[in-house]
């Protein structure tokens, strides 16, 4: 890489970090992937740089089992605090970095990454990473209903009228009509909250589609991060969503790169008040772990990303008549943020006690429904899991 | 000088040291520099003025300040010693503020009649007239860290420009800085270790920011960080640094700083070895 090359990969790196502490390289034959999920599994990140980004690409499998022709990847992950350090000074790498060249080797459980500087000076890292399983998530987004796509500077703008201490962010959409708002949820306290709205017409947009008249609600941390880096690569950001409860996609590509970012979005609007009654039923559902996994069970990989909604567990249920009226209640109270950081908690540990210890436990949320595949699997052949992965990316790609 | 016309000849009698600077800066830049401890030593002879403060027993700082730089500059005794607060001091010095204002100067006149007197500082700027007296102290005895020339084994000076880039990029990572210097590649390497991680730069001889490198064979040091940090503060004013290791594995760097007249000053860094674990 070149100081410029340099300074994009950074930018990857930094916005990745906002996502969660953790990240993976996953090198393969297109190219270098880098992947972040955040801890309770409602934002992931993955930005892929294909092999031309580089001046110079060279990747082989690590091992090839002799049974079996499925190549070993290199299972690497790496704790940001370890690698943003080394990329933080991005504009001063940017103009003294004539080189950059990164070495991944798995049998000594390290990265090194070295840049070569004015006067010969030349700057080694080494970093230590874990032989851990990389996390996959497969989203067709072009099936949304809603597709937009803006110039990342415009969006920006926006973004930096609202007030910097905003948690959330909510885009409201019609045929017509693109409308960005602080969350309406914080407008309840009056003293300590500035509700801001934006509206843009279609003709602000590269491409405006809106299938599905609706209102998103999601982090608005990430969205920032997400931004600055695309103005970085000059490109232009597409956004994909549906309706409130599902993941929203915000994506970027390139020639060189492409980027993508899988943000829950809140199950529905933040109600005002949350009935005792409504918390009890919320509880005596999370209570029932055994009768959630065996529905679960039956669901296809394509639902795999009704998983990263906040509100997971409340559409366990959608079809169940007896409980429609409460269900609605509940619904709404789980809106409320107090009850929005519980859940996913006690779903993640819910699925842990549930299940046998596994590679994959700590991933259970994210691949609700694809765990019990791989594990169905997994018992036929050893390396079924990664033969699924495989099978998921082509279909993807098709 | 405004300054000079209030006193006579007899007058300067009582004094055993009289300092005057056109330019205030000159001096507390410098000490700002060595400022990492409340209290410094100062000793004065004939050749000038030397600062010195300690951390620990294991680091020490020197600023010299040659006699030339003062517009005037009398010792009657062949050494004055003394001990002093450095905070109150560059407060003092900096009583008609900090930033410099082009065209504004504060001037210095700073007399010390001897040992249980107090330093005294006449400053003027724009026709005002500040005297502030700093109380001094009994002087307690100073490191001689033994630095002799002839125990060197390695020396390399570097424009500042090139040291200031590794200690602001291999600053955050660990808790001691290693320094290996050998006549076989990598040369000169600064390295960190960190939890998850170590990081390495590497200078080549040849480079244009190397400026004389001796070096007959190779040793590696460390030190702490935190010993080293208050250093940068000389490394962000300074022009060039010398860099030399003796073959107790103590560390000396000399600072070359440039005032705001030209002058050539001195700010100097010892440093002790810590417990020895070489890893390449």
């Amino acid at each position: 890489m070149t100081g410029g090359q340099v300074k994009v990969f950074g930018k990857a790196i930094q916005t990745l970090s906002r996502v969660s502490d953790e990240l993976w390289l996953d090198p393969s034959e297109k190219g270098l992937a880098l992947r972040s999920v955040n801890s309770c599994h409602s934002t992931y990140g993955y930005v892929l740089f294909s092999s031309v980004f580089f001046q110079h690409y060279q990747w082989s499998p690590s091992a090839t089992i002799t049974d079996s022709d499925i190549p070993l990847n290199l299972n690497c992950k790496l704790a940001i605090k370890s690698i943003l350090p080394i990329f933080r000074c991005l504009n001063y790498l940017e103009r003294s970095i004539e080189k950059c060249t990164m070495v991944a080797r798995s049998d000594r459980c390290r990265v090194v990454i070295q840049f070569f500087g004015r006067h010969g000076i030349k700057r080694t890292h080494n970093v230590y990473f874990q032989d851990c399983q990389p996390l996959k998530i497969l989203f067709e987004k072009s099936l949304c209903a809603n597709i937009l796509m803006i110039k990342p500077r415009l969006l920006a703008e926006a973004i930096a009228l609202l007030t910097s201490n905003q948690e959330e962010v909510t885009f409201s959409v019609t045929p017509e009509n693109f409308c960005l708002k602080s969350s309406s949820g914080e407008s309840l306290d009056l003293t300590s909250s500035v509700y801001s709205e934006m509206s843009f017409g279609p003709e602000e947009f590269d491409f405006f589609q809106v299938g599905l008249d609706t209102e998103i609600t999601f982090c608005f941390k990430e969205l920032k991060g997400i931004l600055t880096f695309s103005e970085v690569m000059h490109a232009p950001i597409a956004i994909y969503f549906d309706f409130p409860g599902k993941p929203v996609v915000l994506s970027v590509e390139d020639m060189l790169l492409e980027a993508s970012f899988i943000l829950a979005t809140l199950l529905d609007y933040p109600s005002r008040t949350s009935s005792p009654q409504s918390l009890r039923l919320s509880q005596a559902r999370r209570s029932d772990p055994t009768l959630s996994g065996a529905q679960e069970g039956k669901s296809r990989v394509s639902q795999t990303p009704e998983s990263i909604s906040r509100a997971a567990p409340k559409r366990l249920f959608p079809k169940d008549p007896p409980d429609s009226s409460s269900a609605a209640e509940t619904r709404r109270a789980s809106a409320s943020q107090d009850d929005i950081s519980e859940v996913p908690e006690s779903v993640v540990s819910d699925m842990e006690e549930g299940q046998s210890p596994s590679p994959l436990r700590k991933f259970s949320c994210m691949f609700f429904g694809a765990v019990s595949c791989e594990q169905q699997e997994h018992a036929n052949h050893p390396l079924g899991s990664l033969a699924v992965a495989s099978d998921s990316e082509q279909d993807a790609s098709g | 000088m405004p300054l000079l016309t209030q006193y006579n000849e007899d007058e300067y009698e009582q004094y055993c040291l009289v300092a005057s600077l056109d330019n205030v800066r000159n001096l507390s830049t410098v000490l700002k520099a060595i400022h990492f401890k409340e209290h410094a030593t100062c000793f004065a002879t004939k050749n000038g003025i030397k600062v010195t403060v300690e951390n620990a027993k294991c680091v020490q700082a020197n600023a010299f300040i040659q006699a030339d730089v003062f517009q005037e500059f009398i010792i009657q005794e062949e050494s004055v010693t003394f001990r002093i607060n450095l905070t109150i001091l560059l407060d003092c010095l900096s009583i008609f503020g900090s930033s410099p204002t082009p065209g504004t100067l504060t001037a210095l006149r700073m007399c010390y009649q001897g040992y249980g007197h107090p330093l005294m500082l006449f400053l003027e700027e724009g026709g005002v007239v500040t005297v502030c007296k700093i109380t001094t102290q009994e002087p307690e005895d100073t490191l001689d860290f033994d630095f002799c020339s002839t125990n060197v084994m390695n020396k390399i000076i570097l424009q500042s420009e090139g040291l200031r880039e590794a200690f602001s990029e291999l600053d955050m990572t660990g808790d001691v800085l290693q320094i290996t210097v050998s006549p076989d590649k990598p040369y000169f390497r600064l390295s960190t270790f960190g939890n998850a991680g170590n990081s390495h730069l590497d200078y080549p001889k040849d480079s244009d920011l190397v400026e004389a490198f001796h070096c007959n064979k190779t040793q590696i040091n460390r030190y702490k960080l935190s010993l080293l940090k208050p250093s940068t503060k000389a490394l962000a004013l300074s022009c060039k640094v010398s860099i030399r290791t003796d073959n107790r594995g103590f560390l000396s760097l000399q600072y070359m700083i440039r005032n705001e007249d030209g002058q050539i000053c001195f700010v100097e860094y010892y440093c002790c070895p810590d417990e020895e674990v070489p890893e390449s």
